[in-house]
C-alpha cells in the first residue's frame, strides 16, 4: 500500500473521529442552547424519531424488508409500559425495561407470521398488524381506556416542564447512542454480512448455507426491542396515550421516509432523515397549524424520495456530484453486466 | 340471535361482499399486471365518493350520474399513474417500492380531501335514501340494493371485458406471462396502462356505490385497504375469481359477526383470516393455478 | 480441508414433480458417482434444472426421495442441504450485486469469516485484483468466477454446477474446466448440468442423460456419445 493511500486512510479516520465528536458535542450542548422549552420538546420528538428510524433500519437497512408496521411495535411498547405502571404497580423504568422485553418476546411469533412472506406480502402484513392492533386497543376499553386514552404517570412528578424535557432529552440521547452502537456492531459482524446477503438475493444466500429465516427473525426481534424502548420512553415522557396516535400507519411511514431519505445503508442515515423530516414537521406545525397539509407534504416527499432518490439523499447527491466533477472516461473496457441491463431497459 | 336478524345480516353481508368483490378485483388487476400493490386504491375509492357527494351538494346531481365524470377521469388517472410512476420503478424492487409510492399517493389524496372538505363526516341525503324494500323477509334499504347492483354490474362488465373481448384476452395474457405475450405481438406496455386505468375506474364505481349509503370522511380509506388486502391474499394473489369468492365469504363473516361482537371487533375477522392464511396456505385458498405468492 | 472419500453421493429414487399440467420430473431414479465428475445432460425441457432445484431444496418434489451420502434430505430447507456439503451455482449466474467481491466470498464462510482464505479462493479463480469492486460492476465472466469462488468458500464436498459454460468465452470455459479437474483431484465430487458437449466429453467421468423428466441412459462419455437413445432424444427421433 502506497504512502499516499496510508495517509488518505489516516485522514479519513481522523475526519470521522472528529465528526463523531462534533456530533456528540452538538447533541449534548443543545439543551443548554435551546431558547425555550418548546424547542427543547421538539428536539425530544426529533430524538424519538431518530431512535425509531435507526431501530427500524435494523430490518429495513440490513434485510431490505420495508416494514410499514413498526408503529405497532412502538405503540405496544408505550401501552405495555403504561399498563405495567397503572395496573401492575411497576416503577417507571422497571416497567419500561419489562415492556420492551415483553414486546421483544411477542416479536417472535409476529416474526414467524410476517417473515415467511416476502416482499409485498411482508408490507401488507406489517400494515395489517397496525390496523388490527388499532382495532383491539380501541375496542378493549376496559383494559386500555379505548379511545379515551391511557394516562401514564410521570416518573419524576416533581420536575417542572423544562427540566422534564431536559431529562428526557438526555434519556433519548442515551438510547440513541445505544441503538447506533448496536447497529454499527451488527454492520461489521458476520451476522450483518449474512443479512446483507439476504437483502441482495435471499434464495442465493440460503443456497450458500445462511439460515435466512433465523437471521431475519433475530434482527426483527432486536429491532422490535429498541422500537419498544422508544415507544415506552415516549409514554413516560408524554404521559398520555391514544390508540389512534400510537397505532398509526402514518407515524410508521414517517419512520420509513426518514430512513429512506437519509439512506438505509448508512449508520447515520436514519438520524439525518429524522432531523430533516422531524424539524420540517415541527416547522409545519408552527407555521401552518395542525392542518392536513402536512399529510400532503409527507406524501409528496415520500413519493419524490422513492421515485428519484431510493438510495437516500447522501448517495444520490454524491453520485450527482461525481458525475459533474468527474465525467466518465471514455475507455475500452468490458461492459459490466449491470450496464448491459440498464441499456437493455 | 333471532332469525330475522340473522337473515338481515346475511343479506347485508352478501351486499357488502359484492362491493368488496368489485374493489378486490381492481386490486388484483394491479397486482396481476405489474406485481404492484396499490395501497391508494381505497383512497381513490373515497375520492370518488367525495366527488359524488360534492356534485350532489353543489349541483343536485344524483350520485349515479357522477359516474359519467368519475369513471373516465379515473381511467385516465390510472393510465397516467402506470406510465409515469410505476413503470419507472426498477423491476427488482418494484413491488416493495410500489407500496411506498402508492402509499404516498394515498397520503396525498387524504391530505387534499381533508384540506378541501375538512374532516367533517359527510353524507349524501337522497330523496329515496330512506326507502326500503322487503327482501327474503328482511328489511333492506333501497340504496344498499342500488349499490350492490352497481357493483354487480361493474363486475359483470369486467368479466365480459376480460373473457369475451380481444383486449381482455391481451390483458389476461399480459398478466399471466408478459414475456410470452410480447412474443405473440401484444403491446404489453399499452395493455398494462389500460389495465391500470380499468382498475382505477372500478374504484370510481365502488366510490359512488359507497357514497350512496355511507358516511364518508378523509381517513376512511384506512378502514377499507386493510380488509381489501386481506381479501386478495386469502383469495390468492392474481386471481380475480379467487378474490371475488374470498370477498363474499369475508363480507358475510363480517356482517354476521357484527351482531354479537359489534362493528369494531367484527372487522378483526379480516386480519385474523389474513394471518391464518399466511401461516398455513400463503398462496391463498381460491386462486387455483393463477394464484401466486409474492 | 480434505474429505474422506464417501461411498455414496447424491442419489434420487422415483423423484417426481409436476407444475400444473406439466410433468417436469417423472420418477427419476439416479445415483451419481462419488469422487467423480458427473455430467447431467439432455435436451431443453428435460427437467435438469428442476431436478437440481429438488436436490438442493429450492423446490419440494411431489413424491420420491433424495439422499446425500446415505442421509435423506428430501424437502429439507436449502441452507441445511448446503451445510450438509452440497454447494451449487445457478444457471443465470447469481451474485450479491451491491456487495464487494471480497464480501461476496466472505458471506459464504462457515463460522468466522476468514479473509485470508477468501483471498486465496479469489486468487485461485483469478479475480483477486478486483477485490473491492462491487459485484454488479463486474463483467459476466468475472461474475461467474465470483459465484464459483463463493460456493467453494462454503467448503462443499459436492459441487453442483448449472451450465457453467453458459454465456462465457472459450478461454474462460477452459479455465473453469481446469479448476474442476484440480478440485476433483483434491477430492470434490461434481455434478455438472451442461449443454456444451465438448466440455462434457472432455471433463466428465460419468454421464447421465435426461429426457422428459427421467434418465434414459447412464455411462462413461464415449459410450453415451454413440448411444442411440441419446441421439434420439436430442434429435427428436
Amino acid at each position: 500500500m502506497g504512502r499516499t493511500t496510508t495517509r488518505r486512510l489516516l485522514v479519513a479516520r481522523v475526519a470521522r473521529a472528529v465528526g463523531l465528536l462534533a456530533l456528540a458535542f452538538v447533541i449534548l450542548w443543545f439543551p443548554a442552547a435551546a431558547p425555550n422549552p418548546y424547542i427543547l420538546s421538539a428536539a425530544v420528538m426529533v430524538l424519538n424519531y431518530a431512535v425509531l428510524a435507526t431501530s427500524w433500519n435494523f430490518v429495513g437497512g440490513f434485510t431490505g424488508y420495508i416494514s410499514l408496521g413498526h408503529g405497532a411495535l412502538a405503540g405496544l411498547g408505550g401501552y405495555a409500559t403504561g399498563l405495567l405502571i397503572t395496573k401492575a404497580g411497576f416503577s417507571s423504568f422497571v416497567a419500561l425495561a419489562t415492556a420492551a422485553l415483553v414486546v421483544a418476546a411477542l416479536a417472535v411469533p409476529l416474526g414467524f407470521a410476517a417473515l415467511r412472506a416476502r416482499g409485498a406480502s411482508f408490507v401488507i402484513v406489517s400494515i395489517a398488524l397496525v390496523l388490527i392492533l388499532l382495532l383491539v386497543f380501541q375496542g378493549w376499553a376496559s383494559l386500555t381506556g379505548g379511545s379515551r386514552g391511557l394516562v401514564v404517570p410521570r416518573p419524576f412528578p416533581d420536575l417542572l416542564r423544562p427540566e422534564h424535557h431536559e431529562v428526557f432529552y438526555f434519556l433519548f440521547a442515551a438510547l440513541l447512542g445505544l441503538v447506533l452502537l448496536s447497529w454499527w456492531l451488527v454492520d461489521r459482524s458476520r451476522f450483518g454480512l449474512g443479512l446483507k446477503a439476504i437483502r441482495e438475493d435471499e434464495d442465493k444466500a440460503e443456497s450458500l448455507g445462511i439460515p435466512t429465516f433465523a437471521y431475519k427473525l433475530v434482527v426483527f426481534v432486536v429491532s422490535a426491542l429498541f422500537t419498544a424502548l422508544a415507544g415506552g420512553l415516549y409514554a413516560l415522557w408524554f404521559g398520555d396515550l391514544d390508540p389512534v396516535f400510537q397505532f398509526s400507519i402514518l407515524s410508521g411511514s414517517y419512520v420509513v421516509l426518514m430512513s429512506l431519505l437519509g439512506g438505509v445503508r448508512h449508520l447515520f442515515g436514519p438520524l439525518l432523515g429524522a432531523v430533516v423530516v422531524g424539524v420540517a414537521l415541527e416547522y409545519f406545525k408552527v407555521a401552518y397549524g395542525d392542518t392536513p397539509l402536512h399529510l400532503v407534504a409527507s406524501g409528496l416527499l415520500l413519493g419524490v424520495v422513492v421515485m428519484f432518490m431510493p438510495d437516500g439523499v447522501i448517495p444520490t447527491v454524491a453520485g450527482l456530484a461525481r458525475r459533474f466533477l468527474h465525467p466518465p472516461e471514455a475507455s475500452i473496457r468490458e461492459v459490466s453486466a449491470a450496464e448491459l441491463e440498464e441499456a437493455r431497459r | 340471535m333471532s332469525s330475522g336478524l340473522l337473515l338481515q345480516s346475511i343479506v347485508l353481508g352478501v351486499l357488502l361482499g359484492g362491493l368488496y368483490a368489485l374493489l378486490a378485483a381492481g386490486l388484483t388487476l394491479y397486482f396481476g399486471i405489474m406485481r404492484v400493490v396499490m395501497i391508494a386504491h381505497s383512497a381513490f375509492l373515497i375520492l370518488a365518493a367525495y366527488l359524488a357527494w360534492y356534485l350532489h351538494v353543489q349541483a343536485g346531481i344524483d350520485p349515479m350520474l357522477s359516474l359519467v365524470l368519475t369513471v373516465p377521469l379515473f381511467f385516465i388517472a390510472g393510465v397516467a399513474m402506470q406510465r409515469l410512476l410505476l413503470a419507472r420503478l426498477r423491476p427488482e424492487t418494484r413491488t416493495m417500492m410500489s407500496v411506498l409510492v402508492t402509499f404516498a399517493i394515498a397520503l396525498l389524496i387524504e391530505g387534499l380531501l381533508s384540506y378541501l372538505f375538512t374532516g367533517t363526516q359527510r353524507r349524501i341525503n337522497l330523496a329515496y335514501g330512506a326507502a326500503s324494500l322487503e327482501l327474503f323477509g328482511a328489511r333492506i334499504a333501497v340504496v344498499k340494493l342500488i349499490a350492490f347492483g352497481l357493483a354487480a354490474a361493474a363486475l359483470g362488465a369486467l368479466y365480459l371485458l376480460l373473457a369475451k373481448t380481444r383486449f381482455g384476452w391481451a390483458l389476461r395474457a399480459t398478466m399471466q406471462h408478459a414475456e410470452a405475450a410480447r412474443l405473440v405481438g401484444i403491446e404489453t406496455d399499452k395493455v398494462a396502462a389500460y389495465g391500470f386505468g380499468i382498475g382505477l375506474a372500478t374504484a370510481a364505481v365502488g366510490g359512488t356505490a359507497l357514497a350512496l349509503d355511507s358516511t364518508i370522511y378523509p381517513s376512511l380509506h384506512w378502514h377499507w385497504i386493510g380488509p381489501l388486502m386481506a381479501i386478495i391474499v386469502v383469495g390468492g394473489l392474481g386471481s380475480i375469481p379467487g378474490a371475488a369468492v374470498a370477498a363474499m365469504l369475508l363480507g358475510l363473516a363480517e356482517s354476521m359477526l357484527q351482531i354479537p361482537f359489534g362493528t369494531t371487533w367484527a372487522q378483526t375477522v379480516f386480519y385474523i383470516v389474513l394471518f391464518a392464511t399466511l401461516a398455513f396456505r400463503p398462496q391463498g385458498f381460491f386462486g387455483g393455478r393463477l394464484a401466486q405468492r409474492f | 480441508m480434505s474429505h474422506a472419500r464417501p461411498v455414496r453421493s447424491v442419489e434420487t429414487v422415483d423423484l417426481t414433480k409436476a407444475f400444473g399440467g406439466v410433468l417436469a420430473l417423472d420418477h427419476a431414479t439416479v445415483s451419481f458417482r462419488p469422487g467423480k465428475v458427473n455430467a447431467l445432460i439432455g435436451p431443453n425441457g428435460s427437467g435438469k434444472t428442476t431436478y437440481l432445484n429438488c436436490i438442493t431444496g429450492m423446490i419440494k418434489p411431489d413424491s420420491g426421495r433424495v439422499t446425500y451420502r446415505g442421509r435423506d434430505i428430501t424437502g429439507r430447507p436449502p441452507h441445511r442441504i448446503a451445510r450438509a456439503g452440497l454447494g451449487r451455482t445457478f444457471q443465470l449466474c447469481r451474485v450479491f450485486g451491491r456487495m464487494t467481491v471480497l464480501d461476496n466470498v466472505l458471506a459464504a464462510a462457515r463460522g468466522r469469516p476468514d479473509v485470508e482464505r477468501a483471498r486465496q479462493w479469489l486468487r485461485r479463480v483469478g479475480i483477486d485484483h478486483v477485490e473491492q469492486v462491487e459485484a454488479r460492476n463486474l463483467s459476466y465472466g468475472q461474475q461467474k468466477l465470483l459465484e464459483l469462488a463463493g460456493v467453494l468458500m462454503s467448503d462443499p464436498e459436492t459441487v453442483l454446477l448449472d451450465e457453467p459454460a453458459g454465456g462465457v468465452n472459450p478461454a474462460l470455459i477452459e479455465r473453469i474446466a481446469d479448476l474442476v479437474r484440480e478440485l476433483n483431484a483434491e477430492g470434490k465430487t461434481f455434478i455438472i448440468v451442461e449443454h456444451n458437449m465438448d466440455l462434457v466429453m472432455s471433463l466428465s467421468d460419468h454421464v447421465v442423460v435426461f429426457d422428459r423428466g427421467r434418465p434414459i441412459a447412464e455411462g462413461p462419455p464415449d459410450v453415451i456419445r454413440s448411444d442411440e437413445r441419446v441421439l434420439g432424444a436430442y434429435l427428436g427421433v
